[in-house]
């Protein structure tokens, strides 16, 4: 028989060390009327084992305190900080603000303002996205070491999104190349864009200054080159960045002063001659600060000892840029000068083959139409050998043999000079008889020009002479011809150009070397003759570069003069002889304008003989054709 | 004599980020004007979140570090604040959690994506906006004209992310 409390109490009284935080016992009170069912339900028989009472008796119940404030130091603490980093920050140049399109498109003095971009259509077509984009992105150059310089370069848009229509009106659509040749400049401290005639260097040239303008990394800018090209320049600027002012310098000495020395003007266009004069006459205190420097023609400095070439170097500025189409136009040593010009190579330093191909891969951009204008109509060269007539042969002949003979009797005095007075005289009976105007070559122009003249055609005409040129002119009178050399005043070449351009009839220019070969854009023009062969392939190379250049929509064609048989002939050899020479430095391929010159020994050669030196001189006599072509 | 008030200038804000192996995260912030012309920029110093982090932040682990943490600070870094900011980076729309400004991201193209609501199509980028914020959409469609039709606003993400890569190269691997 169970034995169940009628009242069970437990005694909840905490022990715990502090007495103080025991809490008060608490009596639990159970109902009988409960404790009395439970007895009923939970009866049991159970045998009389003498366990029984021992189940009977109460457990006892023993109890354990905690504290309730201590803490529960197992739980990592943690709370959502921020992690601390840094910036790197980069804010770019504002750049050059330019005054926003007029609404209006007459200026408040009348004149109508030309418009160079064609309209925009009303809604330009979206991007597709399956179209691959074009992106000529700008490279951070070689020599930007710092992050800030390289990230300015690189945050650059691409050039084709920069140019298209946006902030920069572009009249024509660059090709990929120009494109390239841009984002370069754009990039460089030091350049020599070195693009073979015709291929756009003027454009790249001026977008790239208006985008140095436009993004505040340049302000003040220089343009020096020859004094004919000047127009051409004006008219260049005029159609690829007519927003720009270009001021040239020009005027009485004052007032050139103040041009070169006044600020805010950001494109000041000067000639060679004008720099060397104005720029040494500056105190130093006063010397104009620039932060592009451009030397268009750079040849112009190839001889660094030359006071143009001293003054140009002279010039302070941030940045240095060279043009030209022939770096090379004599010796490797030119490509020094004008390595010293952009301050990469120490002053008077000569540089070896190696040390220059180095340096050409770095600050030289050079691209031949062969490479970049696979979709050009071609050049096709054709050397007109012809026979001299019987009066100038019998001229040429006597010439040739009492020249020899005078030269063969200056015995140890003879110089250069003497022989290139010699073969001038010789060049110049080539082009016609003096004494009795007879003339294999034109004879020949003129056949080539009736056919010409019939199809509506334009021809340019190169010839050493001024005196040529003015003597062919009455005898090309049935086609027109329109006279451009050095004879003509300045102010009167431009409208020149226009007309032979403008006017059907105008069939053949007739141009000097010097005067016509380069800068001028008459890629109209469907046929070259080159009357008489200039010294250096090179120049010969700009000239047709005038006819054959972007623009051009039909093949160019260009006929050479030689007269058999004659100094012609062999100058043409020899120079032949020596195009291969120089590729090494400007690479692969590029056979159209590293050539040279004649040297004065070549010059020599040309009559078998040889520079005199101490140990006396040698028999001369002319060389015949067969034994410069077995030598050949 | 006080000029005419003047529209203010439309400036576009793109934000990329980077990993750097072992290093964390790096992020850009480009503002550019309307035509894409760069203005300023920022980026940060590489953040990498602890273990501790990765496992109670879960799946929210990469909009809070890229969206919040980076984003945020950007943004707040940044002198010219940008009308817009445009990402590639989907958790980067987080930002706009924290920011008046509206945050766009852009589908790759290419994948052709329907115009639906909550998007916009500029130029050749249908723009995907944050889903509780998309009045975005209507708001940026009133600005959209702007914006010149042939935009192309995944251009200047390439530019953030070459930048980042300079800077990684430049700084970091040092």
């Amino acid at each position: 028989m169970s034995n169940w409390p009628n009242q069970a109490t437990v005694d909840a009284t905490v022990v715990s060390g502090n007495p103080e935080q025991s809490i008060t016992s608490e009596i639990l009170t159970i109902d009988p009327a409960l404790i009395a069912e439970a007895r009923r339900s939970t009866r049991v028989d159970v045998a009389q084992t003498g366990f029984n009472p021992a189940l009977g008796r109460l457990p006892t119940i023993e109890t354990q305190g905690y504290s309730l404030n201590t803490v529960l130091d197992f739980v990592p603490s943690w709370t959502a900080r921020r992690i601390p980093m840094k910036c790197i920050g980069l804010t770019l140049p504002d750049g050059m603000e330019f005054m926003p399109p007029k609404l209006d498109s007459t200026t408040s003095d009348g004149t109508q303002l030309r418009k160079i971009a064609p309209p925009k259509p009303e809604t330009s077509e979206p991007v597709d996205p399956d179209k691959p984009r074009k992106a000529t992105r700008i490279k951070p150059p070689a020599d930007a070491l710092s992050l800030q310089d390289r990230l300015f370069y690189l945050l650059q848009p691409p050039l084709e999104s920069w140019l298209a229509g946006q902030e920069l009106i572009m009249p024509f659509e660059p090709f990929a190349y120009q494109y390239e040749g841009i984002a370069w400049l754009f990039a460089s401290q030091a350049a020599l864009l070195a693009d073979e005639m015709g291929l756009g260097k003027t454009m790249q040239t001026i977008t790239a200054i208006r985008l140095l303008l436009r993004s505040g990394q340049a302000k003040r800018i220089v343009l020096i080159c020859p004094k004919p090209l000047i127009p051409n320049w004006q008219r260049e600027f005029k159609t690829w960045a007519e927003e720009l002012p270009v001021v040239t310098v020009e005027g009485n000495g004052p007032r050139r002063r103040m041009l070169w020395t006044m600020p805010g003007i950001p494109v000041l266009l000067a000639n060679y001659e004008l720099m060397a004069r104005d720029i040494a006459e500056i105190p130093d205190d006063e010397q104009p600060k620039f932060d592009l420097l451009v030397l268009d023609e750079a040849q112009r400095i190839k001889n660094r000892d030359s006071r143009t070439a001293e003054v140009a170097r002279s010039i302070r500025r941030r940045r240095s840029w060279a043009l030209t189409g022939t770096p090379i136009e004599n010796r490797p040593e030119e490509l020094g000068a004008l390595f010293e010009f952009m301050e990469v190579i120490p002053k008077a330093a000569s540089p070896d083959l190696r040390q220059l191909s180095k340096l050409a891969r770095k600050y030289i951009l050079r691209r031949t139409k062969d490479l970049v204008m696979k979709d050009m109509p071609p050049r096709i060269d054709r050397d007109a050998e012809l026979e001299l007539t019987d009066a100038q042969e019998l001229a040429y002949r006597t010439a040739e043999k009492e020249g020899v003979v005078q030269l063969n009797d200056l015995g140890d005095s003879i110089t250069v000079q003497h022989v290139f007075e010699l073969v001038l005289r010789l060049k110049q009976i080539t082009n016609y008889d003096p004494l009795t105007g007879e003339s294999a070559k034109l004879e020949r122009l003129m056949a080539d020009m009736e056919e010409i003249a019939a199809s509506g055609g334009k021809a340019i005409l190169f010839s050493q002479w001024t005196k040529t040129i003015d003597w062919l002119e009455p005898h090309l009178k049935e086609f027109n011809p329109l006279i451009y050399h050095g004879g003509v005043p300045t102010k009167q070449r431009e409208p020149i150009l226009a007309r032979f351009k403008a006017e059907p009839d105008k069939h053949i220019l007739l141009m000097s070397y010097g005067t016509g070969a380069v800068g001028l854009n008459l890629q109209f023009a469907g046929y070259v003759f080159l009357y008489d062969r200039w010294w250096n392939p090179a120049i010969e190379d700009q000239a047709i570069n005038r006819a054959h250049r972007i623009g051009v929509k039909n093949p160019v064609i260009v006929t050479r003069f030689i007269c058999k048989n004659t100094i012609e002939e062999r100058i043409d050899r020899v120079l032949r002889e020596k195009r291969e020479l120089f590729q090494a430095i400007l690479g692969d391929g590029d056979n159209e304008n590293v050539t040279l010159s004649m040297n004065a020994s070549e010059i020599f050669g040309l009559f078998d003989l040889k520079a005199r030196h101490k140990d006396g001189s040698k028999s001369i006599g002319p060389k015949s054709v067969k034994a410069v072509s077995d030598a050949a | 004599m006080s000029g005419a008030a003047k529209t203010d200038p439309l400036r576009l804000g793109f934000m990329e980020t980077m990993e750097v192996e072992g290093r964390g995260h790096i992020g850009g912030l480009l503002i550019t004007n309307q035509n894409g012309r760069p203005l300023e920029f920022q980026c940060t110093t590489p953040v990498k979140p602890n273990r501790t982090q990765e496992i109670l932040f879960g799946e929210t682990l990469r909009p809070w570090l890229l969206g919040e943490l980076i984003g945020c600070t950007l943004l707040d870094r940044v002198a010219i604040k940008p009308s817009l900011i445009v990402t590639s980076n989907l958790h980067l729309l987080e930002l706009r959690n924290h920011t008046h400004i509206p945050v766009a991201c852009t589908n790759d193209a290419r994948t052709k994506i329907a115009e639906q609501g909550g998007t916009l199509r500029i130029g050749g980028n249908i723009l995907r906006f944050h889903e509780a914020h998309g009045v975005d959409a209507e708001l940026l469609s009133k600005q959209k004209h702007l914006l010149p039709d042939s935009a192309d606003l995944a251009e200047p993400l390439e530019r953030v992310r070459e930048a980042l890569a300079e800077t990684i190269k430049t700084v970091f691997a040092r």
